[in-house]
């Protein structure tokens, strides 16, 4: 039976020949991933459960990310009970912090999720995971306490919706503008509740793996249950870089049935911006060039990562920061710390006026590292710009590309990456 | 039978799940006591003091479009409402998470389309949860609901999918999970 990629994948890992959305079935999951402000409480809840071990201590990931390091003592005390639990099940792969990163930049750069499988994570953002090929699913602390145990999570198949992404992509034109465009076409959390979302098309051939995470990391905005880029030659050169071993290069079939299907020409795609409150009031640049802010951000599990960081520099170098702005840059974990200090990127960020923090999710989820107070507006480069979710309720938060970031924060003002030849 | 009556609250615009619970309260332990204290602090200032929410002493919400939308997958929210002994929500579409973690807290979300076009906050409803029919008993109107799949109920009768999987670890057929 012809099936998608989504259907493929929960079909393997559920030992069964096919399935069809609707369908409720149990799959094995490859890794589950939880982090510092739910870890403890997964542990817990598994322990809870009555099982003896844990279904495998080298798939059950765990990261330090929202809270390190950590900005109050209550962060600290909560750190360290975290710290404290996941050395008790001595497990392997702990990024705590020195060697942290944002939980899905950590899986897909260290080889814990592949092509073909499904992994898991208590943090919405899970769906990045598709960017390889695999099956990325947020999921609660219940399911992971229960994937802990049994190496296990229910899923209900869900139907798939085709986004075939055509043309050729524009100078300065990223990942995340057309992620902000799809979201303006479809609206925030609207018409893709509980679908798998498959990206295909020559656009997103072309594009690089930390490309196709920031789209697949945009679909839970979406509403939608998964992210998928079916693997590919860039996907499979990207994996032998982090991870040995065998993976299945699948694929849906040509004549495998989707809910709907949307074609996006990228030629037609220009930077874009969603304004502050509402993720899916996206406006093309040109709209807002002029706009005054007072805070840049780039970073997050969207876009803090070395190709983004790429184009920050390449605007910068050589230019300074406009003095009415603030700019911070996070990097996603240590390794793209490290090879943005190692290609010179952050050499030129720091000349221009830019502050560098250390790995984490920063101010994404408003706790610490450049949070917003009242009366500010960010530019930023995440993924959420609801009232209060960067700090202060009464902030502004306008998401767009690195690129508009960058360009703008020369400026002073929202400015269009393509008005110059930096 | 299963029947339940109680009084509804109605949302009239969206409810996000970062409302539901305020991101203060996002790191707190799981606890359907505690959590309810502060439940749906930000979807209503008339909410937002201890027990807000709790206090009105509702049994239902009925609600239009994505129910607890806004992408957290905290289970907070799903406990803040049965802490607050809400029975049961009725709405157009649900966020999958909470979606998901109501299904595994054995809370029925319960989907009936624009049944909050024809309910007022403070309406008299009656669930019968055999049939799916829910009336609204203040001013006569009855709705249908999207039967509960056979997995959903089952996990519902266990008391939740901990309880569920405990069971199963316990008397050994956990292997047989498919
Ligand atoms: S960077 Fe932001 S969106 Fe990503 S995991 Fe951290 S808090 Fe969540």
């Amino acid at each position: 039976m012809a099936m998608t990629i989504t259907e493929k994948i929960m079909a393997f890992n559920s030992g069964r020949d096919s399935v069809v959305p609707g369908q409720l079935v149990w799959v094995d999951v490859h890794t589950v991933m939880t982090m510092d402000y739910l870890g403890k409480q997964c542990f817990k809840a598994f322990e809870s459960l009555g099982a003896k071990t844990l279904f495998n201590r080298d798939r059950v990931i765990c990261v330090s990310d929202h809270l390190v390091p950590p900005p109050t003592p209550e962060y600290a005390t909560m750190l360290n009970e975290w710290r404290e639990i996941v050395k008790s099940y001595d497990i392997p792969n702990f990024y705590d912090l020195g060697r942290q990163g944002i939980a899905h930049q950590i899986m897909v750069e260290q080889g814990h999720v592949l092509p073909g499988k499904i992994s898991i994570g208590t943090d919405s953002h899970a769906n990045t995971y598709g960017a390889v090929g695999a099956v990325g699913n947020a999921i609660g602390v219940t399911d992971a306490a229960i994937a802990m145990a049994t190496g296990k999570c229910w899923f209900r198949v869900p139907e798939t919706v085709k986004f075939h992404i055509k043309g050729e992509w524009q100078p300065w034109v990223m990942a995340k503008d057309l992620s902000l465009h799809i979201m303006g076409m479809m609206h925030w959390n609207g018409h893709l509740i509980y679908k798998a979302l498959e990206y295909c098309g020559p656009a997103i051939d072309a594009l690089d793996i930390a490309g196709r995470m920031t789209l697949c990391n945009m679909t839970v905005d979406l509403g939608a249950k998964n992210g998928i880029i079916a693997p590919d030659a860039k996907t499979a050169a990207y994996l032998q870089s982090v991870q040995k071993g065998d993976w299945n290069m699948i694929a849906s079939d040509a004549d495998a049935h989707y809910d709907a299907v949307y074609e996006v020409d990228v030629t037609n795609v220009g930077p874009t911006i969603a304004r502050p409150d509402k993720l899916d009031d996206t406006v093309p640049v040109e709209q807002l060039v002029g706009t005054k802010f007072n805070k840049a951000f780039v970073g997050t599990c969207t876009n803090g990562r070395t190709e983004d960081f790429a184009i920050i520099a390449k605007i910068l170098d050589g230019k300074k920061i406009h003095r009415d702005v603030n700019m911070i840059c996070i990097p996603a974990s240590q390794q793209v710390y490290l090879e943005c200090i190692q290609k010179g990127y952050f050499e030129i960020l720091v000349k221009a006026g830019v502050a560098i923090e250390t790995p984490s999710c920063g101010p994404c989820a408003g706790i610490h590292t450049g949070v917003a107070g009242d009366g500010d507006i960010m530019l930023s480069a995440g993924n959420r710009n609801m009232k209060g979710r960067m700090g202060s309720k009464n902030a502004q938060i306008y998401l767009t590309s690195p690129a508009v970031v960058a360009a703008s924060a020369v400026k002073g003002v929202i400015t269009d990456p393509r008005s110059e030849n930096w | 039978m299963a029947i339940i009556k109680g009084k509804a609250w109605v949302a009239k615009t969206y409810v996000m799940s970062f409302d539901m619970i305020v991101q203060k309260f996002w790191t707190s332990p799981i606890d359907p006591i505690e959590n309810s204290k502060w439940v749906m602090a930000g979807v209503d200032e008339a909410f937002n003091k201890e027990n807000g929410f709790k206090d009105f002493g509702y049994t239902f919400i009925v609600a239009g479009h994505n129910f607890a939308g806004g992408g957290k997958s905290i289970e907070h929210c799903v406990t803040g409402l049965m802490g607050a002994n809400i029975k049961a929500v009725f709405a157009t579409s649900f966020a999958r998470l909470q979606f998901r973690n109501a299904i595994n807290y054995g809370m029925p979300f319960i989907t009936s389309k624009d049944m909050n076009l024809d309910c007022e906050t403070g309406d008299e409803l009656e669930y019968n949860s055999d049939n799916g029919e829910i009336k609204n008993l203040s001013n006569g109107k009855i709705f249908s609901s999207v039967p509960v799949a056979p997995f959903v109920a089952e996990v519902g009768a266990a008391g939740g999918l901990m309880n569920f999987i405990r069971t199963k670890i316990a008397d050994g057929s956990i292997a047989n999970l498919h």
